[in-house]
């Protein structure tokens, strides 16, 4: 039988700031290409969420206005369901303004507190500098270790509480906070990354790896993926090397 | 005009002059200058004349353009900026380059209007020293963000610039709810655009996705009065259309100024929405006129319309003014060629090449459905850098629909982020055989290329983004012997 996976994009109305639709895009595609029935699934405000449904759920960046839209009804409305979902081990990829709900707090740069779902032990403060720009990391989480490539606009700084680790570390750009080399989030089956847009397509192997944990939740087993090549990835990630400026 | 103010002309003069002894474009640089000099330069130079503002996020230098040679047609004299000079400086530079124009201008009796492209941030800051009669805003969509920021911050340059531009009369593109919540507060100064409801329908719906992958994304999904979502009675393209919401009954307003298909297609029934001549009917008050699109494209048909719309407005507002009656400006929008950049088809031989500059996701989506429609299209080229001018952040191509088209067979891709493009392009399911990628250093070797591919009296389609495009033109002067954009 078909292997079958379904994404839940939620709120893709509010949360799509630059190319986070290319992510979604990645994992469609990779697994499309081997044969698995995907399906997205947008769920957005008023709308009900089921955890059960989804084997991977994804949460994208908004600009702050848009975010404030969304704020109640994913703290309030469907918040005990994302938890459940977060404790019962379902993947989650989460982006910047994504990532930033996540945690704990948002504390804006004028001290205004943001509410925030508190599903992963992490807070933000907000800066008036903007982090902008390319960046390179480093990760021991896909086989290979291959380098991440990402691009990052945030004002936010992220620290990372306990029982939550580093998705990466970064060789170039901010990365959480710009102090402690640490980019992004893991906790349980959620990964967090400030990168967003073109994330995904441009490291095959992290797509590959949410791909395989999603079917190995859905499973309760492990589960090899069938091997598909990286060159048309490879070939933009060269070119972003032979490039790379400043 | 006070003695700092002449001195900072004289300065901006010089540095003109030497400018042009090296045969560089003078389109910011003198206005520095100036505006070192004197910080009151705009304000001084602006006195007493009559401006016409055009901003927004797309399609300013196509309207400004359009605008200019509309009222140039008619006898007047124009003083406009030059192909994207539209911060403060840029500003500035062309009214002291307008100076002599105008003296010229008014000892052999003629009207001068300045018509004026301006950066939303910079409008904000200089409307006020400007002081259009006739201020034009053509839309809103995401831009660069990572230049910009967000698009309520424009949103709200565009409101202040508004609100020091006390003396204009507003012209609002109704279909485009981030725009026509401008008007509240300045009912009685704005006067709204937009496309015909009817017409709408007819516009190309995108193919629905089985995957559940929208097809693309929505700047304004989200009353923002209310925060609950508009619901449309029909689109046009992004987040234009119909719009109401359902909750406090913000809803778009029936346009003064409004522009449809035309129904009776005669023998142009022929034509594409992307070949010059397309029929449009455009319409004010009981009035009506059906003319050949100057400039093809649908969203052309924004630009057509303000256009005419400003013209018109511009005639109501001067006083004994009667060669500018909608009819009149209907007229002559027909003769406009394209701006710099902007749908620019030149000869090569036997064949030919279309430049659409593309800055921004609804930009690009906008000539990748032209290039799909286009009947002579053989070839289509893309180039992608991100230098400071271009943001940036790339990574908003992959907002873009590619999926749900079908393009020239053969493909080419250069700029400075070619592996990002070719990516792109190959995870919309374009097969990689159809695409030749190389590096920026390389770019003019590929037009070469593509042009030799492209067949007799067909046309290769090039899409840059900015600096591309800069770049891309000088080795185009260079090798195909066009003329250098600042004349």
């Amino acid at each position: 039988m078909r292997e079958q996976l379904r994404i839940c994009h939620l709120y893709p109305d509010l949360l799509n700031l630059y190319g986070d639709r290319g992510n979604l895009q990645a994992l469609l595609r990779r697994a499309v290409l081997r044969g698995i029935d995907c399906r997205i699934e947008p769920v957005t405000i008023g709308e009900h969420f089921d955890p059960d449904r989804y084997d991977l759920i994804f949460l994208g960046g908004g600009q702050d206005a848009e975010q404030n839209i969304l704020r109640e009804d994913f703290v309030s409305l469907k918040g005990e369901a994302v938890k459940y979902a977060v404790e019962a081990d379902k993947v989650f990829l989460c982006i910047c303004g994504g990532y930033q709900m996540m945690g704990t707090e948002y504390i804006e740069h004028d001290g205004t507190h943001l509410e925030c779902l508190g599903a992963i032990n992490v807070r933000t403060v907000g800066k008036k500098i903007r982090y902008i720009g390319d960046t390179v990391y480093e990760t021991e989480l896909v086989p290979d270790k291959p380098l991440l490539y990402g691009f990052e606009n945030h004002s936010g700084r992220t620290y990372l509480g306990d029982g939550v680790k580093p998705l990466a570390k970064v060789v170039s750009g901010a990365g959480n906070n710009g102090e402690d080399q640490t980019e992004g989030a893991i906790y349980r089956n959620v990964y967090c990354t400030y990168s967003h847009g073109s994330f995904l397509p441009k490291n095959p192997q992290m797509t590959d790896f949410l791909l395989q944990r999603a079917l190995e939740v859905q499973k309760g087993a492990p589960v090899t993926l069938d091997y598909l090549d990286t060159i048309d990835e490879d070939f933009a990630r060269e070119t972003i090397q032979t490039c790379k400026k400043t | 005009m006070n003695f700092r103010a002449a001195v900072a002309v004289r300065s901006a003069r010089t540095v003109t002059a030497i400018l042009r002894l090296f045969r560089r474009g003078a389109t910011t640089l003198p206005g520095r200058v100036a505006i070192r000099i004197c910080p009151d330069i705009i304000r001084q130079l602006a006195d007493g004349e009559t401006m016409i503002t055009v901003t927004g996020t797309n399609g300013k230098t196509t309207t400004t353009h359009m605008i200019s040679e509309m009222l140039e047609n008619r006898g007047f004299t124009v003083i406009t900026n030059v192909s994207g000079a539209n911060l403060a400086t840029g500003l500035a530079s062309t009214l002291i380059e307008g100076l002599r124009i105008r003296k010229n201008a008014r000892s052999s009796g003629k009207t001068v209007v300045h018509v004026l492209e301006t950066d939303e941030a910079a409008f904000s800051k200089t409307a006020g020293s400007l002081m259009p009669r006739v201020a034009v805003v053509t839309n809103l969509f995401r831009d660069q963000l990572d230049r910009y920021g967000e698009l309520s911050h424009t949103q709200a340059f565009l409101s202040r610039g508004l609100d020091e531009a006390a003396d204009a009369r507003i012209l609002l593109n109704a279909d485009d709810s981030l725009v026509a919540s401008l008007a509240k507060g300045r009912e009685n100064r704005v006067i709204f655009f937009g496309m015909d409801e009817a017409a709408m329908t007819r516009n190309t719906v995108t193919k629905a996705g089985t995957t559940g992958l929208g097809a693309t994304t929505s700047d304004a999904s989200y009353c923002q009065f209310c925060q609950t979502k508009y619901e449309y009675n029909a689109r046009s393209f992004g987040h234009l259309g119909d719009f109401f919401c359902p909750s406090c009954g913000f809803s778009r307003t029936r346009p003064a100024f409004s522009v449809s298909y035309s129904e009776d297609n005669g023998e142009e029934g022929e034509l594409s929405l992307s070949d010059v001549g397309f029929p449009v009917t455009l319409r004010y008050q009981e009035e009506e006129a059906r003319i050949p699109l100057p400039i093809p494209g649908l969203h052309n048909f924004y630009n057509t319309l303000s256009a005419v719309a400003a013209v018109t407005l511009l005639g109501e507002i001067l006083p004994g003014e009667s060669k500018l009656s909608f009819s009149d400006a209907a007229a002559s929008v027909s003769a406009v060629k394209p701006a710099f950049g902007r749908l620019e088809k030149i000869p090569v031989g036997d064949k030919s090449v279309c430049l659409l500059l593309v800055k921004n996701p609804v930009g690009l989506e906008r000539a990748l459905s032209f290039v799909s429609q286009a009947g002579d299209a053989d070839g289509m080229y893309l180039l992608l850098n991100s230098n400071d001018a271009d943001g940036k952040d790339i990574s908003w191509i992959w907002d873009v629909d590619f999926e749900s088209r079908a393009y020239p067979d053969k493909i080419f891709v250069s700029g400075e982020r070619y592996g990002d493009m070719y990516l792109r392009l190959a995870y919309a399911g374009i097969d990689r055989d159809r695409i030749t990628a190389c590096p920026m250093e390389l770019c003019g070797d590929l037009v070469d290329q593509a042009l030799s591919s492209c067949g007799e009296g067909k046309c290769l389609y090039i899409l840059p983004n900015y600096t591309a495009m800069l770049a891309l033109r000088e080795i185009l002067v260079k090798r195909y012997g066009m003329k250098p954009f600042w004349k």
